[in-house]
């Protein structure tokens, strides 16, 4: 492991002494336990350890936060946004919202920023973490207008790891849409995320990630929340184009009557490997959750999706729900899934579904009968499929800005 | 629900038949695997299989990644070894059978000698290790099948084992597959040669008996070219306070057009209503569709054992051939069960099916544990999974992992699940029609696991219906 990263420590610009000593034990520790593999039950189905080495000869720490361009900004709509450049705040402009509703911070300490599980990781990112964000909606603010975080990287990222770390709070009744949206040059780089999400009682939050072009990046985000009751927790995973993603959600549902959505609609392409690994726990009654995962593979890509949905025994009346769906479209791609429940209270309704398969070609053949060419028949029926993931999106214009980025990923493959 | 108040049912068959018996020596040693293959008069070859089965244990460790966890087994502390004193000697007809024994299969429901003229199975009943009697030997004789047990086999038809054996299960497989290589005391040997179709369902009755014996058995069931056998397996053990260790190996082998139909009702003594005491049952079962349009199909009825941790498995290797496995597992008080299948779809169109319903109660958890697999070179592959659980009470836990790896784009993996307890509708409306909760309940039950009860043969289905009653009684209120 020491010989694939190259880790300078002294690149890092530590407060204190404690502090550096910290991060010198969580390196040693992640050194010594290393990526994971295929044995981590966990990572059964993504062998995050051979992908890396065969993709990377070494693996440096990054300093590089020099930047000069001017972003180009989504214009479908208006919007707040916070920049980060490889992972470190940047700049915010929150000019729909009013004064000290929202609160918008780099974040530097990392104390108490703990993961729900033992994660390899995790260390790595204790180790080296330059922090990220700290965002705030205080109570009963409902926000405006979305807050777009354009996450930039630069082209001199090559063989370079970032390590970051975020915090949302969402104080008692406030609601915010946040969307994330990568920018990725050409270079090859690890991209190491730890976020923590705290929902307080009433709120709303409603997360989309996006990626914006095809991306080199090999991208690793954990996200571990709370919910407090009656709050709501929304998130819409588009991050299509990444060579690799694996995106895990922990989310304890700790109050009565809140509610989880995770929506997921992903065109994954040659050499594209994406994993979404999910444990929601319910703990306390009355909860709702729902996870609606939706895979188009073409050429040799991977799609898993691990999901997994606890019921403490004291959660009656739960309504969980997964599904998870793939079109393969070429002999090449595969689809593996691990749809897992884990139950001790008896009056709930828990269910999953999980279906692969191609394309039906009756439908084909209904369109072309209709005078519609078999590849546009196959872009409308693709387009079908992954549109049924945004019910949940009210907002208008959001919609079909996001309807338009999926039909761009299909125009794509 | 009154789940806490459930009337733990004496076990019926809790009984032990006082016979001497004689013992390899304690402990898993080289010593011990040489005694077995020299009773059971082994030739040099296979006493060789169990060496290296043995040599290879060493490298091996007991699995932990599964939910059910058990006390450390002192594999040193065991007898490998034990069989009825009275087998030195072996009948030549019913009437020479030790009497003791035969009132041990009265008690268990075998009439023996009214098997023939009543039901028209044959019975390999196992007493411990070694089968004692095998009926309708004259009828099965005639067709050329072959059924007797394992030992027999080894010196009779040595040509058809060393094929077969450990051709599906290799020798180094997991822990307890390798163990049970390395010191399997009997089970049956069934071969039914090309174009035979088998007249009459086989069977055989697995008891254990004799204290901290641990049993391993051993089926081998090959069916050749366009054949077919129905095979059952029932199981009843004395009631005991100690653990034991049950570790079979299953094989099956079903060659072109061949069809093999295996049914398993396993009521072994799960425990008292605190959890001590009860069988672990670390059974390895696997089939194996080498032939083109052949077929294998598992059927089981878990609602005894301490411990139930097996997954009756078909590798789909023959174009066009077919898997399905379909199961209930009933657990209350403190049992677990984790059980489930595989299905490794390798040939062509092949297709499996997988309908699973698990019942949960008292303080018991079950665990659904499966995967559907289905390789790069499987065309046109189907697989169905369906997996079903009830919960009576909120101390039980009902659990549902499936694994599904799909790599080519012309098969369909479907798979669903769904949790839920009973209806408090479909109760009521059973009430208002005159029926009292229980007679309800096992009424809600049966429908519930229907689909799997009307795959067992009719010997079993009646017996089995009544078992998931009987599990169940008293557990809503």
């Amino acid at each position: 492991m020491e010989q694939l990263f190259k880790i300078d420590l002294k690149k890092i610009n530590t407060s204190s002494q404690k502090e550096s000593l910290e991060r010198k034990k969580n390196l040693e520790l992640f050194f010594k336990t290393g990526l994971p593999n295929k044995k981590d039950e966990n990572w059964k189905f993504t062998d995050l350890n051979s992908i890396i080495n065969k993709n990377f000869k070494k693996i440096l720490n990054n300093n590089e936060f020099e930047f000069d361009k001017k972003i180009e900004l989504i214009n479908d709509f208006d919007h707040n946004n916070i920049v980060l450049v490889n992972g470190t705040f940047k700049s915010c402009d929150i000019q729909f919202e009013d004064k000290e509703k929202v609160k918008i911070e780099s974040l530097n300490s990392l104390e108490d920023f703990e993961c729900q599980k033992n994660n390899n990781l995790h260390f790595l990112n204790k180790a080296l973490s330059l922090g990220g964000f700290n965002l705030e909606v205080q109570k009963d603010y409902k926000c405006k207008k979305p807050i777009i975080i354009y996450n930039y990287f630069t082209s001199n990222l090559e063989n370079k790891i970032i390590n970051n770390s975020n915090n949302i709070k969402l104080h008692r009744n406030s609601e915010l849409t946040l969307i994330e949206y990568n920018i990725g040059e050409k270079s090859k780089f690890l991209k190491n995320t730890f976020e923590k999400v705290n929902i307080d009682e009433g709120a709303l939050l409603k997360n989309i990630i996006l990626q914006k072009t095809k991306c080199n990046g090999f991208f690793y985000k954990n996200i571990s929340g709370s919910q407090g009751y009656n709050s709501s927790y929304q998130n819409f995973i588009l991050s299509s184009g990444l060579k690799f993603n694996r995106i895990e959600i922990d989310m304890n549902l700790n109050k009565e009557n809140c509610n989880c959505f995770i929506l997921s609609g992903l065109c994954l392409g040659k050499k594209e490997h994406q994993e979404i690994k999910t444990q929601i726990n319910h703990l306390a009654p009355n909860c709702k959750s729902y996870q609606k995962i939706k895979n188009v593979l073409e050429y040799d890509s991977n799609g898993v999706y691990q999901g997994k949905i606890f019921v403490k025994d004291i959660a009656q009346k739960t309504d969980a729900y997964q599904l998870s769906k793939a079109l393969i479209l070429h002999d090449e791609a595969a689809f593996n899934a691990k749809p897992e429940l884990e139950i001790y209270a008896d009056d709930v309704k828990c269910s999953h579904g999980s279906t692969s398969g191609s394309i039906d070609m009756d439908a084909i053949h209904y369109l072309m009968t209709r005078g519609i060419d078999k590849a546009t028949a196959k872009k409308l029926l693709i387009n079908g499929f992954l549109n049924e993931i945004f019910e949940n999106i009210h907002e208008e214009k959001i919609k079909v800005f996001l309807q338009k980025i999926i039909k761009e990923q299909i125009n794509g493959i | 629900m009154k789940s806490e108040e459930l009337k733990n049912q004496e076990y019926k068959y809790g009984f032990t038949t006082d016979i001497e018996n004689i013992r390899a020596p304690k402990g898993l040693t080289e010593k011990t695997i040489k005694f077995i293959s020299k009773i059971k008069k082994e030739p040099k070859w296979m006493l060789d299989w169990r060496m290296k089965a043995f040599n290879r244990l060493k490298a091996l460790k007991e699995p932990s990644w599964q939910k059910p966890k058990y006390p450390k087994i002192d594999y040193q502390n065991l007898y490998y070894y034990s069989a009825p004193k009275s087998i030195k000697d072996k009948p030549k007809s019913l009437a020479e059978v030790d009497p003791k024994l035969i009132e041990t299969y009265n008690k268990l429901g075998i009439p023996l000698n009214e098997q023939k003229r009543l039901s028209g199975v044959a019975v390999d009943a196992v007493f411990d290790s070694v089968s004692v009697a095998t009926t309708f030997k004259g009828e099965l004789d005639k067709k050329g099948i072959i059924f007797c047990p394992i030992s027999e086999a080894i010196q009779k038809h040595p040509d058809l084992v060393k094929k077969y054996l450990g051709s599906v299960i290799p020798i180094s497989d997991h822990y307890f597959a390798t163990l049970n290589s390395a010191v399997f005391t009997d089970g049956s040997f069934v071969y039914i040669p090309p174009n035979t179709r088998c007249p009459m369902e086989l069977s055989t009755y697995f008891r254990i008996n004799a204290s901290e014996t641990g049993q391993f058995e051993r089926t081998l069931i090959i069916a050749d070219k366009g054949s077919y056998v129905s095979y059952l397996e029932g199981c009843t053990a004395p009631m005991r306070d100690e653990n034991q260790l049950h570790a079979a190996n299953v094989e099956l082998v079903a060659l072109d057009d061949a069809e093999i139909k295996y049914s398993t009702v396993q009521n072994w003594y799960p425990g008292d209503k605190d959890g001590v005491g009860g069988i672990y049952n670390f059974v390895t079962k696997r089939g194996a569709c080498k032939g083109k349009n052949s077929k294998i199909s598992w059927t089981q009825v878990e609602t005894g054992s301490a411990i139930t941790w097996k997954y009756p498995s078909c590798i789909l290797q023959g174009d066009n051939s077919v898997g399905e496995f379909y199961s209930i597992a009933i657990t209350n008080n403190h049992q677990k069960a984790d059980t489930g299948t595989k299905m490794i779809h390798l040939g062509k169109n092949t297709k499996s099916k997988i309908i699973s319903k698990g019942i949960s109660a008292g303080h018991a958890d079950n665990t659904y544990r499966g995967l559907v697999d289905i390789s790069a070179k499987a065309k046109n592959s189907r697989n169905y999974t369906q997996c079903d659980s009830l919960l009576m009470g909120n101390k039980c836990g009902a659990h549902t992992v499936p694994y599904i790896r799909n790599k080519n784009s012309s098969s369909t993996v479907e798979h669903e699940a769904t949790t839920s307890k009973i209806n408090e509708d479909q109760l009521f409306y059973c009430n208002q029609r005159g029926l009292n909760q229980e007679e309800a309940v096992s009424l809600i039950v049966n429908g519930f696991c229907k689909e799997v009860l009307q795959q067992l043969p009719m010997e079993f289905a009646v017996e089995a219906q009544k078992l998931v009653s009987i599990s169940l009684e008293g557990s809503v209120g």
